[in-house]
């Protein structure tokens, strides 16, 4: 026998890939958002990413430590739950209620389920989740891009003061054509709301309207999904099933009454649509296992939050979309079942 | 046949490793080392152990049957040298842990054997030998499947009303990586091998040849080419290069490729009119047939970094390990596994006492550079459920799900998900980025399974 032989089951040589990589991989798809973050909310948006990532990734190390385990940080999915969390809510939101919300998102949506691979619901959505439940108004005030003082950066962050300048979304726009059935104040010369959305479609595109952090720039959140499906970090049965029927449920809609539905276009460029088609349905660990599956995964998303958009009382629904359909997920993995190439053993 | 976008023939799933075969596939069939003494395994096949016909002590002569077995399935072993019968005692053996074995003194005069070149020519004629007369010559010489699964040639030429054969298929994709020995074969042997393949085809009445080959070893297409050409074959029998990936050789995976068509997950190709014979198995066939020459020796592929020198020799069967580690130069410092077969479904060893058994086509040395990406070497976290190893199964299995059933004793979900299906090629665990052991879980529940239906001892 020879000390220094290794013996284990074959094979003996694997890809380099780890999950370390594949977190990474997320992050740099993550870049151009954060670019355009940058660009649009300035140095305050930056540090609200930071202050989430910090207290993801500490949060996670804590937890580790209380369960006397060794430290899971160096994965890299905490960064890029931060991130996500980060991107998906109001650049005006206060330090404080991010820190909360990175640290429900990381201690209840991740760790009491025993950490990565085991939770049910994605992380960043579960504290956004927490963060709108506890903080109604400042999860829905908006500000416009490009209007914070540059001097003063920070004035506006610690009291979080509603009269700083705020817009309302697009999607909000979205909402009031819906409720006002397409139907102009009378007797005012004012612009219909389905014809403001049309409007800004362009800055839609670029990232130079109201919205999340990380969410208005489509076009910086496309490139950051092609990234993505090149490095085959994700597929494309998710986004394409999401993006499908948000197309085609917006498009019949718009067709049928263009003044109360707005093109479909704004539906997939506004909200939290690219964001969640690219980084948020896509989650591993909360979306199906086969690719059956994660095609009726992305549609449901895309279903349920169309159906938030234009008929319930929220103008947007990607996050209780995903949450929805990362609970039926074990459903799905359990009647999507593969059947093996040379089908079915016999007396099966 | 199933054709991908770029028009070359193959199956869903599977990975592409890198291929090494540059490490040794210009090494010529060389002689292997001096045989002092061989430790002839009884079990060497799928199917009933061989009894020994020997006794200790008793003078043996080369190519003398040393052990049988009376039942249909099985193949007898024989000496691949002359001399004296040392022993009859437990053995390492590669996969079973432990196992009988013949152990041979040879003779001090007795030399290593050369590999004559290839030792058949183009006008050689299947036709003058009986159905009959091949399988007796097949089973009597203890042809077994030498790609690596062992199962008994004999048995699988056998006539089956029911299941008439199509397509006989010759394997020389030869997907694991590193190991050359079957190109080698191809070759400098290509008159051997298409002579063997020949009489296959005799013997199970095939209406079709497919002669199957990676589109990575083009010599071996063309030369393959050259000598059907020379040798005036008919239509039926054609040369194929299918596209190069892991497990294209996999019996199943091979006939999918080739004919588009699947094998029932619990049966065999004969179902579907379908049968596969490697390369090295089509060159032993017709060494039996022709020549007489029982199975004892085979070439074997020596490569991976780990080792100072690397080619394809012509070894005696039951020869071991560390001698032809010490034959090749012996094991560099940095090398950390010795495995019986490729670096995908190879069985690693640590005994270097293990003698090479029919069906070690190759001993590959890994040093830590080549393993340090691997399981076993890297840290394991935990399943992201990321789902590459469902899109790598060329099974389309779910071997996440099937793994983490055994891993967690569960099995009656792993059988729900159909473990046995599983061919254990090892893609899952290639592409795992937890660094999860899957192809190890599952074969672990295989066992589990197999030892709960009191199929084999625990």
């Amino acid at each position: 026998m020879s000390a220094k032989l290794r013996v284990s089951p074959g094979p003996h040589i694997s890809q380099p890939l780890s999950t370390r990589r594949v977190m990474l991989d997320v992050l740099i798809g993550l870049v151009p958002a954060m670019v355009a973050a940058g660009v649009f909310f300035r140095v305050r948006g930056l540090v609200l990413v930071g202050v989430c990532v910090v207290s993801c990734v500490v949060t996670e190390w804590l937890c580790n430590l209380a369960r006397r385990q060794p430290t899971s940080v160096g994965d890299l999915s905490a960064v890029v739950t931060g991130v996500i969390l980060a991107f998906s809510v109001p650049p005006l939101l206060p330090w404080w209620a991010a820190v909360v919300g990175s640290v429900f998102a990381i201690a209840i949506g991740k760790m009491v389920f025993g950490g990565l691979g085991a939770n049910i619901f994605n992380p960043a959505m579960v504290g956004r989740c927490f963060l709108t439940a506890c903080y109604g108004l400042l999860m829905t005030t908006w500000m416009v891009p490009l209007t914070i003082p540059t001097e003063k950066p920070y004035a506006v962050m610690s009291q979080s003061n509603p009269d700083a300048i705020t817009q309302a979304t697009p999607l909000a726009w979205s909402k009031q054509a819906i409720k006002s059935k397409g139907q102009s104040p009378a007797g005012e010369n004012v612009v219909p709301a389905a014809d403001i959305v049309s409007g800004q479609l362009k800055q839609m595109a670029i990232g130079g309207v109201g919205g999340c952090l990380g969410e208005t720039s489509a076009i910086a959140l496309i490139i950051g999904g092609i990234y993505m499906l090149i490095r085959k970090t994700i597929t494309w049965h998710i986004p394409v099933a999401m993006l499908g029927t948000v197309f085609v449920i917006g498009g019949i809609t718009h067709l049928a009454n263009p003044a109360a539905y707005v093109s479909p276009l704004a539906h997939l460029a506004g909200g939290g649509m690219l964001l969640g088609a690219f980084f948020i349905a896509t989650d591993p660990v909360t979306s199906p296992l086969t690719k059956k599956g994660e095609l009726i995964f992305g549609a449901g998303v895309g279903g349920l939050t169309m159906l938030i958009r234009l008929v319930g009382e929220y103008p947007e629904g990607v996050m209780y979309a995903v949450l929805l359909m990362n609970a039926v997920t074990p459903l799905v993995d359990r009647f999507v079942r593969l059947v093996p190439a040379g089908g079915k053993p016999s007396g099966k | 046949m199933s054709v991908n976008l770029l028009g070359r023939r193959t199956f869903p799933g599977g990975v592409h490793p890198p291929e090494q075969k540059e490490l040794s596939a210009d090494c010529a069939i060389a002689p292997g080392p001096q045989p002092k003494e061989v430790a002839v395994l009884l079990t060497q096949h799928i199917g009933a152990i061989c009894q020994p016909v020997v006794a200790k002590k008793d003078k043996v002569q080369a190519g003398q049957k040393v052990g049988d077995a009376e039942a249909f399935v099985s193949a007898p072993v024989h000496s691949p040298v002359s001399g004296t019968v040392k022993d009859i005692a437990l053995q390492s053996h590669p996969v079973l842990g432990r196992a009988m074995a013949v152990i041979i003194e040879a003779d001090p005069e007795e030399k290593a054997k050369t590999p004559a070149a290839d030792r058949f020519a183009a006008d050689f004629d299947a036709s003058r030998y009986s159905p009959e007369q091949i399988r007796e010559a097949v089973r009597n010489a203890g042809i077994v499947g030498l790609g690596g699964a062992g199962f008994p040639t004999g048995v699988k030429l056998m006539p089956n009303k029911e299941y008439p054969i199509n397509d006989l298929v010759l394997n020389g994709c030869e997907c694991e990586p590193y190991i050359t020995c079957d190109y080698r074969m191809m070759l400098e042997w290509t008159h051997q091998v298409v002579a063997g393949l020949m009489l296959a085809a005799k013997a199970v009445s095939a209406q079709k040849v497919h002669i199957a080959i990676e589109d990575n070893k083009r010599e071996a297409v063309s030369r393959m080419r050259e000598v059907l050409k020379a040798m005036g074959a008919k239509e039926s029998i054609s040369v194929v290069a299918l596209k190069t990936k892991y497990p294209q050789g996999g019996e199943r995976q091979l006939i999918r490729s080739l004919l588009g068509k699947n094998v029932p997950t619990s049966g065999i190709p004969p179902m579907i009119n379908a049968l596969a014979v490697n390369v090295a198995t089509a060159a032993a066939i017709a060494e039996a047939v022709v020549l007489n020459n029982p199975l004892t020796h085979r070439v074997v592929t020596v490569s991976g970094l780990g080792i100072a020198r690397r080619g394809n020799f012509y070894v005696e069967n039951g020869t071991t390990v560390g001698e032809m580690a010490e034959f090749c130069g012996g094991l560099t410092e940095d090398a950390v596994k010795v495995i019986l077969g490729g670096p995908m479904m190879g069985f690693a060893v640590a005994d270097m006492s293990t003698p090479l058994t029919k069906t070690a086509g190759a001993i590959t040395v890994l040093t830590e550079r080549e393993v340090t990406q691997a399981k076993h070497a890297g840290e394991t976290t935990a399943c992201i459920r990321c789902g590459r190893c469902l899109e790598a199964c060329p099974v389309n299995l779910n071997p996440t799900r099937i793994a983490h059933a055994v891993m967690h004793d569960r099995l009656e979900v792993a059988k729900d998900y159909f473990m046995s299906a599983c061919i254990e090629c090892g893609c899952c665990s290639y592409v795992c980025p937890a660094n999860i052991e899957l192809t190890g879980y599952i074969k672990t529940g295989k066992i589990l399974e197999a030892r709960a239906k009191k199929k084999m001892p625990s």
